[in-house]
C-alpha cells in the first residue's frame, strides 16, 4: 500500500516516542538501582521477523545483540505465541549476553495477528551463582554465573507462571527486588501496547506495518549504498585478549577476515582462539552486535537505529571460540570481546576507509574493585570503579580523552570523588589526564585517566578485571599507540608492580598506601610528525604531552616561551623520519607461534637488526607501512632470518597494504610505562 | 506610576507598561539589538512616551547572560582547583554525547586546562582540613594574575559545601590583588556536593559576570540619565526576580531569565481564568518552551544545562526543544525528511522575512496555507513575503513529489508531532495524563499551533492569554523577589535530631533574611518554603521532599520521603534514609498588576470581523473569516474555521474547535 512521506516521519516519531516512554517506565518503576540510576537497561520494538524496528537512546552493548533472543524465542515458542502470552530469558548460548542481563519479550497482537514484540532487556543487580552480583572473575563454568533462563513463557494466557517465577526468584540474591524488576519490564511492555494499539486505531495496521517495512529498507538501502561505494575485496585484521595461564602470559587471538562484495560485508572470525574456561568469552549475539555497532557507528552514526542497516552484514563466529562460546564454559565478560571485535573491524576498515575510522579506543571495559571489611567501623564496603580511557584521533579531530566508548553509550564514567569520599574509606589525592598518554599522531589519541586512591581502611584488598595492560591501543595512518592500562601501589613513591598487569585478585592494600590506575590511551591518527607544530605547542602548554614527547615523538623543538623553532624543528622531524627502522618483507609461509591454547604473531628478525632496533626477545612491536592499522607480533631473534629482511606471511601483507620486497618499518609498542615516570610528569 | 516589564529575545523586544492609576496595560514590541540590547530597550521606552521618571518598579529579563556562555565569549578567567584535581572541568563525568558515532569531537571545556591551577590545600568529607590552604601560594599566583589582565577568577575547592574557609581565604587574597576583577567561589553560588556540577555553576558564573556587570551597569547608567529612580529588577530562573546588583554578582542565576516569566504568568492568568493546571507551550523563532503546572505550582530541577555544561542551581522545570517557528525543513540522505534542529534564527529569518532565507521553516508553512496573514508586518516591523514562502516550500515539495500546500501542511504535521513530543516528556513521560490539563501557548506562534498540538496529544481546551506575543514581558511585572539557598550535609535520618535539621534550615532561612531586608521587603512582606533532598542509602539521587520548618519530629520527615518516593517509583524500600541537602525558598512578595476586566461595550462579532480569507485545514481550502481580538463579543463561542488576530499573535481555530472570549480576556477554545 502507499503511504505518504510525511505520515511515514509521523509513524516512525511514533514508535521511537513509543520506545522512549517504555524506558520512562521502567525508569520509574524498577527496584534495581543499576536499572534506574545507572540506566542499565534498554528497550526496543521488534517486528516478528526479530527485526529491531525502533529504539532510543540505548546502550548499545544491549539492544543490537536483543534480536537474537527475540528470533530464538521465536524459534522455540513461536508457533504456540497466543495473546497474553510474555517470555522471559537470560540465556547466552541462545542469544544472550551474560546471564545478569534478562529480557522480557511481549507478544502484540492486533485481533489474532502478531504485529510487534517490544522487549525489556535490563541488568538484574544478581540472577544468583557464586559471588554476589553474579559476576566472578573466577568462574570456570557458566553454573558459578548465576541461574540460566532458557525462553519461557512466565506469563501464559495472561496467567504467570507462579511455579516458574518461584523456582527464578528462590535462586536469587533480594527476590523482592528482582520481582520488582520483572514487574517493571512488564509495565513498559503494557504501554507500548497500549500505543501501539493507539496507532493502529488512528492510522490502521496496514499503514503502520508499511512504515514499519519502508523506516527498515530505506536503512538497509542506506546501508548498501555506502557498502557499494567500497572497493570490493577481503581484508584482514587480528587483535589479542589478555590471559595468564598458570601465571604465564598468553595473549589470544582474534582474527577477522571482513569481505566486501559489492552492496554485502562478510564478518568472517574463523581462526580466533578456542573458548577458555575463564569469563573472557562472549556469545554469537555480542560479536556480530559489536560488528553492527562498529559498522554504524563508521558508516551510518546520523539515522536512527533499526535492523535494515544491519541486513547486508552476515557475521560468522565459528562455535566453541571465545567469539561464540558455548555450554559450559562462562559468559560473563562482555566487554572485552566487544571492544575487541571493534577493534579488529577498525583494523580492517582503516584498508578501506582510513579516512571514515579512528586509533583504537580504550580496550577495556576496566573493571576495578577495591574494598573490604573496615573493621574500625565492622561495616563491609565496595568501590567499583569503570574510568573510561582515551577514544582514538581521527581525520577531522584529536580522540577524545576519558570518554565512554562507542559500546558504551551515555555511561557516566568519572565518578565524583566527593560522593566517594563521603561512602567509601577512601582519599582521591589525584584524578587527572594523564600526560603522554593519548597515542601520538597527526591528530592525537585521546588521554586516559589517572587516579590516585588512597586507602583509609585497614585490610582492604584490591581486584582488577581488564585488558589492554599489555597489548594496548594502536593508531591509523602512522599514528602511534596509546598507553596501555596502568595500576600499582604507591607508598610514598614506592611503586609496586602486578606480576599479571591488568588481572588482579584481592591483592592486599595496607591503610595508608595507594592504589593508582590508569585507563588507557587513544590511538593516534596519522604521522606525528605532520602534525601542526603550534598544535604540538599548545599540546604542551596544556599539559597534554610532556617536552619530551613532544621533541621525540612529534619532532617539535620548543623554544624558551614554548613557541615552535621553525628550523630546528623542521631539521630534527627529517633526523626522525630518516632514522625510522624497517626490514624488507620477505616471504613466510606462516608467521604465527603456537601457545597452550592460542596462536600468536610473531616478527622473526636477525640479531644483528634486533640490535640495530634496539630491541628484545618477546618485546610486543609493530609492524606499519603507514597505510592503515599497524599490525602487532611479539619479536623473536632468529640468527636464520638474513639480515634486513622480515618474513612476513601473506595476511600480514595484506593487512599492510603492502608487497613483498617493501620496506616495512618495525617499532617496539609501549607495553608497560613505568609508573614513577608517569607520576614525575603528571606531579609538575 | 506605571511599571514596566521588559524581554529582550533574538528578535524583539517586548514591553509591557502598567498604569498604575488606570488599571490599563500596555504592551508593544521592537526590534532587538543584540550588540547593546539597552538601545532597544530605550527605543521601546520611547515608543511607549512615557517618562523615565514615572517608573516606579522596572522588571528585566535578559538573555546576555546565556548567549554570552553559548556564544563562547566570557571574560578571560581562571579556575583554581584542589590540588590533584585540574581536570573535573576539562572531562567532565567522562560520558558520551554522540551515540554510535566513531567520530564523536572532544569536549570543549568552558576554558583552556592550562587556566585551571592547582592550589595546595585539601579539606576532609567532613570539612575538617587535611592540607591548610598554601597562603603564599595563592598570593604568587594573584600576582600572576595580575600581570597577565585577568578578569575573573572562580575557586573550586573540594568539599568547600561542607566549610568555606579555604575558598573565602582565597578569595580575599585574589580580590586584595585584583580588585577590579570577578572572583567567585563555589560554597558562594552553590554549596552543594557534587565537584563537577558545582565547579560548572561557578565557573559559569565567573565566566559571564564581567559582560553582565557591563551590560547592567550600561542600562542602569541609560536609564539614570533619562530620568529613572526607581532600582532595576531582573528575572531569574527559579521564577523570582533579583536586584540587578545582586544578579551582577550571581549572573548564572539568570540564565533562564525569559522562559521562566512566561511559566509565572502562565500560573497567574490560569488561576485566574479557572483553569490552574496547565500545560505551557511557548513557541518563539528559535525554540519552544513547555512546562506543567498543576493547581499554578510548576516544578522545580537542578538538571540544568547551558549548551554542554551543567548549572545545578534551582530553576523552573521548563522543557526546551529547538523546533520553533525558524525550523528548517530539509531532506536528508536517504529521504528522511526533517523539521529542525536546524534553524534560520532571527537572522536571515524564514524565507517569508525577505532577509536572505533560502530554506523553508515552520513560518513560511503557515504563510503558504494563509494561517499567517501577510496583511500585518509581524510584530509591526516585518512585511511578510508570501512569494518568498511558496517559492523555497515548492522546491522542497518537488523533491518529494507534493504540492506545495501538501508540503507545507506536511512540514506543520511534522513541527506537531515534535512540540507533542516535547509535552509529552513532561507529561506522559512522567505518568501524568496532558488530558487533565489545558493548553496554554503564547509567544509568536504559539496559538498558531496549539490546536493542533492539543489534537495530537488529545487535549481538549486551549487558553490563549491576553498578550500573548508580550507573555514573558507580563511575567516580569507578576513575579516576586525570590531566592533559593541550599546547603549540602549528608546524614542519615537515624542520626540526625530533629533540632539538627531546624538549625540548618534556620541558617539558610537567616542568609535569606538578609538578603530580602536588603531588597527592602519587610517581615510582613516575606514567605519562606523549606525542602529536603533525600534518598535511600545507596542511591545516586535525591528526591526533593517540601517538609514544614518547624516538623517536630524525625519520623514525619521520613515519611514525608516515602510519600513523595512512592509516588515516583511506586513502593518503599527496606534501607537507611539520608538527608543529602537543605533548601529554603524565600519569597519577597510584590504587588501584582490588576489584570483589566473586560466589559462588552462596543463589542460585537460584527465590529470583530475583518475579513475572510482562504485557508488551508486538512488538505481543503475554507473561506476562513479573520477576526480582531480586541473587539471580540464576551462569551458568543465562534465556530471554527476562523483565525483570531492581535498584535503579535494569532490564534488559528480549526473547523472542529470553537472559540470564545472570557470576562479575563482570554480566549478559551473547545473542540466540539
Amino acid at each position: 500500500m502507499a503511504i505518504d512521506p510525511i505520515t511515514l516521519e509521523v509513524l516512525t516519531q511514533a514508535l521511537i516516542s513509543t520506545v522512549r516512554e517504555m524506558r520512562a517506565t521502567v525508569c520509574r518503576t524498577a527496584s534495581s538501582v543499576a536499572i534506574y540510576d545507572a540506566k542499565d537497561f534498554s528497550c526496543g520494538l521488534f517486528a516478528p521477523d526479530s527485526q529491531v524496528v525502533a529504539q532510543s537512546e540505548d546502550i548499545g552493548s544491549h539492544v543490537v545483540p536483543l534480536p537474537w533472543s527475540v528470533r530464538t524465542a521465536m524459534e522455540k515458542l513461536g508457533a504456540t505465541l497466543q495473546p497474553g502470552d510474555v517470555i522471559l530469558a537470560n540465556d547466552p548460548y541462545t542469544g544472550g549476553t551474560h546471564l545478569n542481563d534478562v529480557t522480557v519479550i511481549y507478544p502484540v497482537f492486533q485481533g489474532d495477528k502478531l504485529i510487534f514484540f517490544p522487549a525489556v532487556r535490563a541488568h538484574w543487580a544478581d540472577v544468583g551463582g557464586m559471588v554476589p552480583g553474579s559476576m566472578s572473575g573466577k568462574a570456570t563454568e557458566i553454573y558459578q554465573e548465576g541461574i540460566r533462563i532458557p525462553p519461557i513463557k512466565i506469563i501464559e494466557g495472561g496467567r504467570v507462571n507462579e511455579a516458574a517465577q518461584e523456582l527464578l526468584l528462590a535462586n536469587m540474591r533480594v527476590p523482592e527486588e528482582r520481582l520488582g524488576d520483572l514487574n517493571a519490564s512488564f509495565a513498559a511492555c503494557r504501554v507500548a501496547e497500549k500505543r501501539i494499539h493507539e496507532i493502529c486505531a488512528r492510522y490502521g495496521i496496514d499503514q503502520l506495518l508499511e512504515a514499519v517495512r519502508l523506516d527498515l529498507d530505506r536503512a538497509e538501502a542506506r546501508m548498501r549504498a555506502c557498502i557499494s561505494a567500497l572497493p570490493d575485496g577481503t581484508f584482514f585484521y587480528e587483535d589479542y585478549l589478555e590471559t595468564f595461564m598458570g601465571g604465564k602470559f598468553e595473549p589470544l587471538l582474534m582474527q577477522l577476515a571482513l569481505t566486501i562484495d559489492g552492496d554485502r560485508m562478510i564478518a568472517d572470525f574463523t581462526g580466533t582462539a578456542p573458548q577458555v574456561p575463564f569469563p573472557v568469552n562472549s556469545t554469537a549475539s555480542v560479536s556480530a552486535a559489536s560488528v553492527f555497532i562498529t559498522v554504524k557507528s563508521v558508516f551510518d552514526p546520523q539515522a536512527p537505529l533499526n535492523q535494515g542497516s544491519f541486513r547486508p552484514i552476515e557475521v560468522i563466529a565459528p562455535p566453541g571460540t571465545i567469539v561464540n562460546v558455548q555450554r559450559p564454559a562462562p559468559a560473563g565478560s562482555h566487554g572485552e570481546i566487544r571492544k575487541r571485535v571493534i577493534a579488529t573491524m577498525v583494523g580492517a576498515l582503516s584498508q578501506v576507509v582510513p579516512d571514515r575510522v579512528a586509533g583504537d579506543t580504550c580496550r577495556t571495559s576496566f573493571h576495578n574493585l577495591l574494598g573490604g571489611l573496615d573493621t574500625r567501623t565492622g561495616r563491609e564496603w565496595v568501590h567499583y570503579e569503570w574510568s573510561a580511557g582515551g577514544n582514538g584521533g581521527f581525520a577531522e579531530n584529536d580522540g577524545p580523552s576519558a570518554m565512554a566508548p562507542i559500546d558504551w553509550g551515555d555511561l557516566v564514567t568519572v565518578q565524583s570523588s566527593e560522593v566517594l569520599e563521603l561512602r567509601m574509606p577512601l582519599l582521591v589525592e589525584t584524578s587527572r589526564l594523564a600526560t603522554d598518554s593519548g597515542g601520538a599522531g597527526r591528530n592525537r589519541g585521546g588521554l586516559s585517566m589517572q587516579r590516585t586512591l588512597r586507602v583509609l581502611a585497614p585490610d582492604t584488598r584490591y581486584s582488577l578485571l581488564s585488558d589492554g595492560a599489555i597489548v594496548p591501543a594502536f593508531g591509523v595512518l602512522g599514528g602511534l599507540a596509546g598507553f596501555p592500562v596502568g595500576s600499582w601501589i604507591d607508598r610514598e613513591g614506592e611503586v609496586e608492580n602486578f606480576d599479571t598487569p591488568g588481572k588482579v585478585a584481592g591483592h592486599p592494600v595496607e591503610l595508608g598506601a595507594a592504589v593508582v590506575i590508569r585507563s588507557a590511551g587513544g590511538g593516534g591518527y596519522g604521522d606525528p610528525t605532520e602534525r601542526d607544530p603550534a598544535r604540538v605547542a599548545e599540546d604542551v602548554r596544556e599539559g597534554y604531552v610532556s617536552n619530551a614527547a613532544a621533541h621525540q615523538l612529534y619532532g617539535v623543538v620548543l623554544d624558551k616561551a614554548g613557541e615552535p623553532d621553525a628550523e630546528a624543528t623542521a631539521a630534527l622531524r627529517k633526523r626522525l623520519k630518516e632514522s625510522r627502522f624497517k626490514l624488507v618483507a620477505v616471504d613466510d609461509a606462516s608467521s604465527f607461534e603456537a601457545g597452550s591454547v592460542s596462536r600468536r604473531r610473531i616478527a622473526r628478525i636477525n640479531p644483528a637488526d634486533a640490535i640495530e632496533a634496539r630491541l628484545n626477545e618477546d618485546d610486543v612491536i609493530e609492524m606499519d607501512a603507514r597505510k592503515a592499522a599497524p599490525l602487532r607480533a611479539w619479536l623473536r631473534i632468529d640468527p636464520k632470518v638474513v639480515r634486513g629482511t622480515l618474513p612476513i606471511d601473506a595476511h600480514g601483507l595484506i593487512i599492510l597494504k603492502s608487497r613483498l620486497g617493501d620496506e616495512l618499518e618495525l617499532r617496539a609498542v609501549l607495553t608497560s610505562v613505568h609508573p614513577r615516570a608517569v607520576l614525575a610528569t603528571a606531579a609538575e | 506610576m506605571a511599571w514596566l516589564g521588559v524581554d529582550v529575545g533574538g528578535t524583539f523586544t517586548d514591553l509591557v507598561l502598567f498604569d498604575q492609576e488606570a488599571g490599563r496595560l500596555e504592551v508593544i514590541k521592537t526590534p532587538s539589538t543584540p550588540k547593546n540590547q539597552a538601545d532597544g530597550i530605550l527605543t521601546g521606552i520611547g515608543k511607549l512616551g512615557i517618562a523615565a521618571s514615572s517608573l516606579q518598579r522596572f522588571a528585566h529579563g535578559t538573555t546576555v547572560a546565556t548567549n554570552t556562555a553559548l556564544e563562547r565569549n566570557g571574560s578571560k578567567m581562571v579556575v583554581l582547583v584542589t590540588r590533584g584535581h585540574k581536570d573535573v572541568l576539562v572531562v567532565g563525568r567522562g560520558n558520551r554525547m554522540a551515540m554510535y558515532n566513531i567520530k564523536a569531537p572532544p569536549l570543549q571545556p568552558l576554558i583552556p586546562r592550562s587556566r585551571c591551577i592547582e592550589i595546595d590545600e585539601r579539606l576532609r568529607v567532613d570539612g575538617s582540613v587535611l592540607r591548610p590552604l598554601d597562603e603564599a601560594q595563592v598570593e604568587a599566583v594573584a600576582e600572576q594574575l595580575a600581570n597577565d589582565g585577568v578578569e575573573a577568577v572562580a575557586i573550586c575547592f573540594l568539599h568547600a559545601y561542607a566549610n568555606r574557609d579555604h575558598e573565602r581565604r582565597c578569595a580575599e587574597i585574589i580580590s586584595r590583588r585584583l580588585p577590579q576583577s570577578t572572583v567567585t567561589y563555589s560554597a558562594e553560588v552553590l554549596p552543594e556536593y557534587r565537584e563537577y556540577e558545582r565547579f560548572s555553576t561557578t565557573a559559569l558564573n565567573a565566566y559571564v559576570a564581567p559582560r553582565m556587570r557591563s551590560y547592567l551597569g550600561t542600562l542602569r547608567g541609560r536609564l539614570s540619565e533619562a530620568g529613572m529612580t526607581s532600582s532595576l529588577a531582573i528575572m531569574t530562573s527559579n521564577g523570582g526576580s533579583l536586584p540587578a546588583t545582586r544578579v551582577e554578582e550571581l549572573p548564572v542565576l539568570s540564565m533562564l531569565s525569559g522562559p521562566a516569566a512566561g511559566v509565572i504568568a502562565a500560573s497567574h492568568i490560569g488561576r485566574a481564568a479557572g483553569f490552574p493546571s496547565l500545560i505551557t507551550c511557548d513557541m518563539g523563532g528559535t525554540s519552544s518552551d513547555v512546562c506543567l503546572l498543576r493547581d499554578g505550582d510548576y516544578g522545580m530541577t537542578t538538571e540544568g544545562r547551558v549548551g554542554a555544561f551543567p548549572v545545578k542551581i534551582r530553576q523552573i522545570d521548563i522543557h526546551s526543544i529547538a523546533t520553533a517557528g525558524g525550523s528548517i525543513a530539509s531532506l536528508g540522505t536517504g529521504g528522511f525528511l526533517s523539521v529542525g534542529p536546524r534553524s534560520a534564527g532571527s537572522f536571515p529569518g524564514p524565507a517569508c522575512y525577505g532577509r536572505g532565507g533560502t530554506e523553508a521553516t515552520v513560518t513560511d508553512a503557515n504563510v503558504v496555507l494563509g494561517r499567517l496573514g501577510i496583511e500585518r508586518p509581524l510584530g509591526g516591523q516585518i512585511v511578510l513575503d508570501r512569494a518568498a514562502s511558496l517559492a523555497v516550500v515548492t522546491r522542497l515539495g518537488e523533491q518529494l513529489n507534493l504540492s506545495p500546500q501538501a508540503m507545507a501542511e506536511g512540514i506543520l504535521r511534522i513541527a506537531t508531532v515534535s512540540l507533542a513530543g516535547a509535552i509529552k516528556e513532561i507529561s506522559v513521560m512522567r505518568g501524568i495524563d496532558p488530558r487533565d490539563f489545558a493548553l496554554l501557548p503564547f509567544g509568536g506562534g504559539g496559538a498558531l499551533h496549539a490546536a493542533d498540538v492539543a489534537d495530537e496529544l488529545g487535549m481538549k481546551t486551549i487558553l490563549v492569554p491576553p498578550f500573548p506575543g508580550n507573555f514573558s514581558a507580563l511575567g516580569l511585572l507578576i513575579a516576586d523577589f525570590r531566592r533559593d539557598l541550599v546547603r549540602t550535609r549528608v546524614s542519615t535520618t537515624s542520626t540526625t535530631t530533629i533540632s539538627d535539621v531546624r538549625d540548618a534550615l534556620q541558617a539558610l532561612l537567616q542568609d535569606a533574611d538578609v538578603e530580602l531586608s536588603n531588597a527592602g521587603y519587610g517581615p510582613d512582606r516575606r514567605r519562606s518554603a523549606a525542602s529536603l533532598d533525600m534518598r535511600y542509602a545507596g542511591q545516586s539521587f535525591e528526591l526533593s521532599v517540601a517538609i514544614v520548618l518547624d516538623t517536630a519530629e524525625m519520623r514525619s520527615i521520613e515519611e514525608a520521603f516515602e510519600k513523595v518516593y512512592t509516588a515516583r517509583y511506586g513502593g518503599t524500600m527496606q534501607a537507611e534514609i539520608e538527608i543529602v541537602s537543605y533548601r529554603i525558598a524565600a519569597w519577597g512578595l510584590s504587588e501584582k498588576p490588576t489584570l483589566p476586566s473586560i466589559d462588552d461595550e462596543g463589542r460585537s462579532r460584527e465590529a470583530a470581523a475583518v475579513r475572510v480569507s482562504p485557508i488551508v485545514f486538512g488538505g481543503d481550502t475554507h473561506d476562513t473569516p479573520i477576526f480582531n481580538r480586541d473587539l471580540l463579543p464576551l462569551g458568543d463561542p465562534i465556530s471554527g474555521p476562523a483565525v483570531i488576530e492581535e498584535a503579535g499573535s494569532s490564534t488559528i481555530v480549526p473547523p472542529d474547535w470553537n472559540v470564545s472570549l472570557d470576562s479575563t480576556g482570554c480566549l478559551i477554545m473547545r473542540r466540539n
